[in-house]
């Protein structure tokens, strides 16, 4: 075997080498037999990479809670305020096997007002935990601490700060805001949020207040809802049907927002797509291959003078069949490179079009080659077992 | 050198089989010069493709300086005609996309020989054939007797011990036949390849050491091995 080693290795340089003029020698007709092969390469990787793309696209969504968080929120079954417990959302990491932190929250409208000019906003009181579990970022002064967990202090975001801000009098840390007929003293304002999927209100458009005496701006004055973060891993179904049995009231109706199921949710329809885009592939890719065997069948029969006198100078059936292998194999790595560029760049416009950032799967631009000298070596084989099959006498004789 | 027993070709027709050669016996000795001759029809070239391995006899045995060659496998074959046997054909067969190096080295490429040393031992075989100026050309630049100079290269770059020639001057004009005739029959003094050339030019034939007759597939003068 080791003796052999060399003389096969020479050897296959020498095949490639020829291989490779062969092919250009064929010209045009080995640039038809790429297309299909080059289409079905290119609509997989575009595809591919186009739901990687979204994925890390509707991940985003989820960038600032992460995707083990539950947002649960009480909507009242009859007249009676849909009030949770707040005591019982504080122990839930320790009464719930799944649960590692759990914020109770109460959110709502008020009408705001501050020196002359008001704004409707979107206000949502919570314990100083919020922020942090929520990434909150300040753009000025401070969050209220725990301490103040029945004090008049508020914390503004951006857009609601902005909207209530008079030319000569700015809203800062400091300013007075009557909110729903409360004065409260801004002890911060946030910078701008990218809004979520799971952001219990607009935080932009919203004020934060302490939770401790939400009364006044909450009718029923305890929680309406809660953010969960689960332990990574946790099964979100069983534990978001687990919490909710445990706070089930006949005075609320629960409702779930899993990031999980929502993210299940847009890859489904998501998948519809790939599946067609890869039948696409798939059938091109089919086409492809055929007209590569077809391509190499005719050259095998243009060239049986050829394949006799390689024989009669001590080509063995191997040494044939290796020929128009590497001939299928190079044709189409070729068409699955080109393949690959072209679907790289569809997914590129994808993005553009879309709005997303541009990123390529490294695995996929392998694939593609890959792929493609699969194709090869399967519609290349019964071509090059006819040629190595020809009887070189009559392969020498043909015209 | 060369030895056949028995050796016969059948082909099957729809209501019986034809003989092609029938119970040829014949031996060939190391460096010998033979003229195959005979009608069109005889057999002449069955029996060429016998002795070049690229047919099996239907029965009988042959070999080759002292290997009994019959029933070797297409691949036992393929190393058998690579080690042993040259071929040069009546229409030159070169592969025209390649240089007249690159035809000369087929046979060292089936052997594995690295690039270069094909390069080299091609050269210096073109040189040995008058052709040391022609190297890079291709076959579509050379004529019908440079031609037929680089094939006898090709046939004779891996110092095979027996040549086998089919009508080698077929296509070439008399004078240009007369030049291959000498440098095949100097190939023969110098290197002492033994050659087996089937020809239907009586004169060439006549100009062989020794010519063997075959008609309706059977040896009618030849088979005494005198030379």
């Amino acid at each position: 075997m080791l003796i052999a080693l060399p003389r096969i290795e020479g050897r296959l340089g020498d095949t490639l080498a020829e291989a490779w003029s062969n092919l250009r020698a064929q010209g045009r007709r080995s640039a038809l037999a790429l297309l299909g092969i080059m289409i079905g390469t290119a609509s997989i990787i575009a595809m591919l990479n186009g739901a990687h793309m979204a994925q890390r696209e509707s991940l985003k969504l989820f960038a600032k809670l992460g995707v083990d968080m539950l947002q649960i929120q009480a909507a009242p079954a009859g007249d009676r305020p849909a009030i949770l417990s707040r005591a019982a959302i504080d122990a839930l990491p320790r009464t719930d096997p799944d649960v590692i932190e759990a914020v109770p929250l109460a959110g709502g409208r008020a009408p705001a007002r501050a020196g002359g000019k008001t704004a409707d906003i979107a206000t949502l009181a919570a314990p100083p935990a919020l922020a942090t579990l929520a990434s909150l970022r300040l753009a000025a002064g401070r969050h209220p601490a725990s301490v103040e967990d029945c004090a008049l202090s508020a914390v503004l975001g951006d857009g609601a700060a902005r909207a209530l801000s008079a030319p000569a009098a700015a809203i800062a840390p400091g300013s007075k805001v009557l909110i729903g007929g409360y004065g409260y003293t801004v002890v911060g304002v946030l910078a701008p949020v990218t809004p979520e999927t799971l952001d219990p209100i607009d935080y932009n458009m919203g004020a934060l207040v302490p939770l401790g005496c939400a009364q006044r701006i909450i009718p029923g004055g305890g929680p309406t809802g809660m953010l969960v973060r689960l332990r990574p891993g946790a099964d979100t179904q069983v534990a978001s049907e687990r919490i909710t049995a445990r706070f089930a009231t006949p005075d609320a109706k629960l409702t779930v927002l899993d990031a999980q199921s929502i993210l299940r949710t847009m890859q489904e329809q998501k998948a519809v797509h790939s599946r067609m885009l890869i039948g696409i592939g798939a059938v091109s890719l089919l086409v492809g291959g055929i007209g590569v065997m077809n391509v190499m069948l005719m050259s095998v029969m243009e060239r049986q003078r050829e394949i006799g006198l390689r024989a009669a100078t001590g080509a063995t059936p191997t040494d044939i069949r290796l020929l128009f292998l590497v001939e299928a194999v190079l044709l189409t790595i070729a068409g699955g490179a080109i393949g690959s560029a072209l679907g790289a760049a569809i997914a590129w416009a994808i993005a553009r079009s879309s709005g997303w950032d541009f990123d390529l799967a490294p695995w996929t631009l392998a694939l593609g080659p890959a792929v493609a000298s699969g194709m090869g070596l399967v519609f290349g084989l019964y071509p090059a077992i006819t040629a190595s099959r020809l009887n070189p006498i009559e392969a020498l004789r043909a015209d | 050198m060369l030895r056949l027993e028995g050796v016969s070709k059948y082909y099957a027709a729809p209501d019986r089989a034809i003989a092609v050669l029938d119970n040829v016996t014949l031996s060939v000795g190391n460096g010998e010069f033979c003229a195959l001759v005979g009608p069109s029809g005889s057999g002449k070239s069955t029996l060429l493709n016998l002795i070049g391995l690229l047919d099996q006899p239907s029965s009988g045995t042959l070999s080759i300086d002292g290997e009994s060659v019959a029933g070797c496998s297409a691949h036992q074959s393929a190393r058998l005609r690579n080690r042993l046997i040259g071929f040069v054909f009546q229409s030159f067969q070169l592969l025209p996309r390649l240089t007249a190096w690159q035809n000369v080295a087929l046979p060292l490429q089936y052997r594995g020989v690295p690039r270069q040393a094909q390069r080299e031992a091609a050269e210096a075989m073109l040189a040995r054939v008058g052709l040391a100026d022609r190297t890079s050309h291709f076959p579509g630049q050379l004529s019908g007797g440079q031609s037929q100079r680089v094939a006898i290269a090709r046939a004779l770059v891996g110092a095979p011990r027996l040549l086998l020639a089919d009508e080698p001057t077929g296509s070439l004009d008399s004078t240009t036949a007369q030049d291959v005739m000498a440098l095949l029959a100097g190939l023969n003094a110098e290197l002492g390849v033994t050659i087996v050339m089937v020809t239907h030019d009586r004169d060439l034939a006549a100009a062989c050491p020794r010519q063997i007759a075959l008609r309706d597939g059977r040896i009618l003068v030849g088979d005494a091995g005198t030379c």
